[in-house]
């Protein structure tokens, strides 16, 4: 229970200082200022369009202003998106391309029937309250950070020998009273109390903000569901595709670097020992020939390792009795102890259990190398609504959210995973905070 | 002989190394990948360099491409590619320059020794040694085109122990028929493919080759 309360104190004052909190400061600095602004544009437009439109004079003017708004929320909107999918690492797509009609009435139609447009315009005005907040988390982080160098500043710039002592006012962007003045050094370090504190709402209000933020941007300003739906199984097709292709190259390469060459040597073997035994026998060298033929049958016994090795690769012949009793050997020959739960009802499609197999392979093989663990837990289970679910747990270092954050090589790692898993609509989640423990779920639909 | 051996296998390295020196061949060095093929060459002027195709650091055609360097900076130095596979572009390529000290064999021909060493000497002398599978892929890619349609079924198998680098002599032996026979079928394909008969065995090997090769109809 201490251990808990530990980690989660940790977690808290470890927070302000992590990369990720920056970039979301960062984010709701920019982020917050541009929708500020871009929320006063585009109110001010468009109610001078309704309202002009609405006069029978002004039905032109007015309308050209409302295309004129939705054409600018459009641009703000692709600004925000792009704020976000950089900073905040997601990766929202553009909605589609504005289709233009043809003839004047035609591309004003168009143009008011711009469903993107109009999300866009939702998102400036629903920003407004973000917005506000998101510049308020970042003074409030500001006002801490120089609360915090008081005790500094006091000491560098205010120690006049025998001269008075000009107060210094303690910041704290409250909207109510409550504001102190400090007369002496020791009260400065009331202020830096302050300050932390504020650096901590801040931090926080700044994580809050955002994640609400994401979730507008992924709704609003991404490409309207279905096209996101058809995007998404674009993408995903296409990394199954190339799946398929790297795992076939994996075979062959294996095939030319295993089985092949030591059979090639075994034919090498066995052709030197059939000439260094001669036409008759008599003249047969029995040491060489004999080394030759143990050498070959060295060989032939690899051979055979590689081959029943790249077929288990392929195929687990195990996964045939099911995925427990696979998952069962697979814990055996782990080189940590893991035990393994299963609770199967509905037996999941082939290709399921084979998907399973391998995250669960590798999760071992993740944990093996990188966690220092003394122990793995796997928990394999069917959940309502034909989901089923595995956790590899371990008692590691922890610290391995960032492989999936990171990018790299393709088919590698955690982000492999859940490339792969994204092929049939899966999705992994790993909580692995710094000195762990690591737990990786992975949650498959039971047909694919 | 002295042999340079390039391949990324150490066993197949080890093996290449021992079979050749039991049969007395002198190994001058045995590198693992093109660039020390390269330098390993150019320091001992060997009489042939056997070549592994697929070598590090992107395992593809690393051993080839050396091997194109080899011919074209030391035409001297006869060259024999080592593979798992046969690969049509490859020996087109391999071949572009002519086929003097070339050879294209597949991992298998090491089984049988004593026929793998008479390739290998016979690349180192100069001539070529093409694997029944390289010849039978040209064949098939010629054929696409036409032309040998002409042959007899007969002429057709003394082109092929040609293709693969056989003198007179040689196929004789394999066909079971006298050297006449013999003679009389490489005249008649000569004259059935328009090539003026050669007694130079080299130029004979080039032409028929030449005609082959998906380098040039």
């Amino acid at each position: 229970m201490d251990d808990e309360i530990r980690r989660v104190a940790a977690l808290i004052l470890e927070a302000p200082f992590t990369r990720r909190t920056r970039r979301e400061l960062l984010y709701c600095g920019l982020g917050g200022l541009a929708g500020l602004l871009g929320f006063w544009i585009v109110v001010v437009l468009l109610a001078f369009g309704l309202t002009i439109s609405a006069s029978v004079l002004g039905t032109v003017v007015g309308l050209l202003l409302i295309t004129v708004t939705l054409r600018l929320s459009r641009r703000l909107g692709a600004l925000h998106r792009r704020l976000s999918n950089w900073m905040l690492g997601q990766q929202v797509e553009a909605p589609p391309r504005f289709q233009p009609g043809t003839g004047v009435l035609g591309r004003l139609d168009r143009r008011l029937r711009d469903r993107a447009a109009w999300r866009a315009v939702c998102y400036s005005l629903v920003k407004l309250p973000v917005a506000f907040v998101q510049v308020y988390a970042v003074a409030l982080t500001v006002c801490g950070l120089l609360d915090l160098c008081y005790p500094l500043y006091w000491e560098l710039f205010r120690n006049h020998p025998g001269g008075a002592v000009s107060p210094l006012a303690v910041l704290q962007p409250l909207p109510f009273g409550g504001n102190f003045t400090i007369y002496s050094w020791p009260g400065t370090f009331l202020a830096a109390l302050v300050g932390l504190a504020c650096v901590l709402a801040g931090t926080w209000a700044a994580r809050a903000i955002t994640a609400g933020d994401r979730a507008l941007v992924r709704g609003l300003l991404g490409p309207s569901t279905m096209a996101e739906r058809v995007s998404e199984l674009e993408r995903t097709r296409s990394l199954a595709v190339d799946d398929a292709a790297a795992a076939l190259r994996r075979v062959e390469r294996d095939l030319h670097d295993g089985a092949q060459m030591r059979l090639a040597a075994l034919a090498m073997n066995l052709g030197m020992a059939r000439e260094k035994m001669g036409e008759d026998y008599e003249q047969a060298d029995n040491a060489s020939v004999r080394e030759l033929i143990d050498a070959a049958h060295r060989n032939a016994v690899d051979a055979l390792a590689d081959l029943r090795d790249l077929a288990r690769g392929i195929h687990p012949p195990v996964l045939d009795s099911g995925l427990a009793s696979a998952l069962a050997t697979l814990a055996a020959s782990s080189a940590i102890p893991a035990s393994v739960t299963a609770d199967i009802e509905t037996r999941p499609a082939p290709a399921i259990e084979t998907i399973a197999y391998f995250c669960a392979a590798e999760l071992i093989a993740n944990a093996t190398k990188h966690s220092y663990a003394d122990q793995i837990k796997i928990k394999i289970y069917t959940e309502r609504a034909g989901l089923l679910r595995l956790e590899v747990t371990d008692d590691g270092i922890g610290g391995a959210d960032a492989a999936l954050e990171s990018k790299p090589a393709r088919g590698s790692g955690l982000a492999g995973l859940a490339q792969r898993v994204s092929t049939v609509d899966g999705r992994i989640d790993v909580s692995s905070p710094p000195g762990g423990p690591t737990t990786v779920t992975v949650e498959l639909p039971l047909r694919a | 002989m002295r042999v340079v051996i390039a391949e990324d296998a150490a066993l197949l390295r080890e093996g290449l190394t021992r079979l050749l020196e039991d049969r007395g061949h002198s190994i001058c060095a045995a590198v693992s990948d093109g660039d020390a093929l390269l330098a390993a060459v150019a320091e001992h002027h060997p009489d042939v360099a056997v070549v592994d195709i697929r070598m590090p650091p992107t395992h593809t055609d690393e051993g080839l491409r050396a091997a194109l360097t080899l011919r074209h900076d030391f035409p001297g130095i006869g060259v024999l590619m080592f593979s798992q596979y046969i690969e049509t572009s490859y020996s087109a390529q391999l071949l572009e320059g002519g086929a003097a000290g070339v050879g294209y064999l597949l991992k298998d021909r090491v089984a049988n020794v004593a026929e793998f060493n008479a390739a290998l000497q016979r690349v180192a002398d100069g001539g070529t040694a093409l694997d029944p599978e390289v010849v039978s892929q040209l064949f098939r890619a010629s054929r696409q085109r036409g032309g040998l349609a002409t042959l007899t079924p007969r002429e057709r198998q003394v082109l092929a122990l040609m293709a693969e680098g056989r003198s007179n002599a040689g196929i004789a032996a394999e066909l079971v028929v006298s050297g006449g026979a013999v003679e009389k079928h490489v005249a008649s394909i000569f004259s059935k493919l328009g090539l003026p008969p050669d007694e130079s065995d080299n130029r004979r090997v080039l032409a028929v080759l030449r005609y082959l090769g998906p380098t040039d109809a």
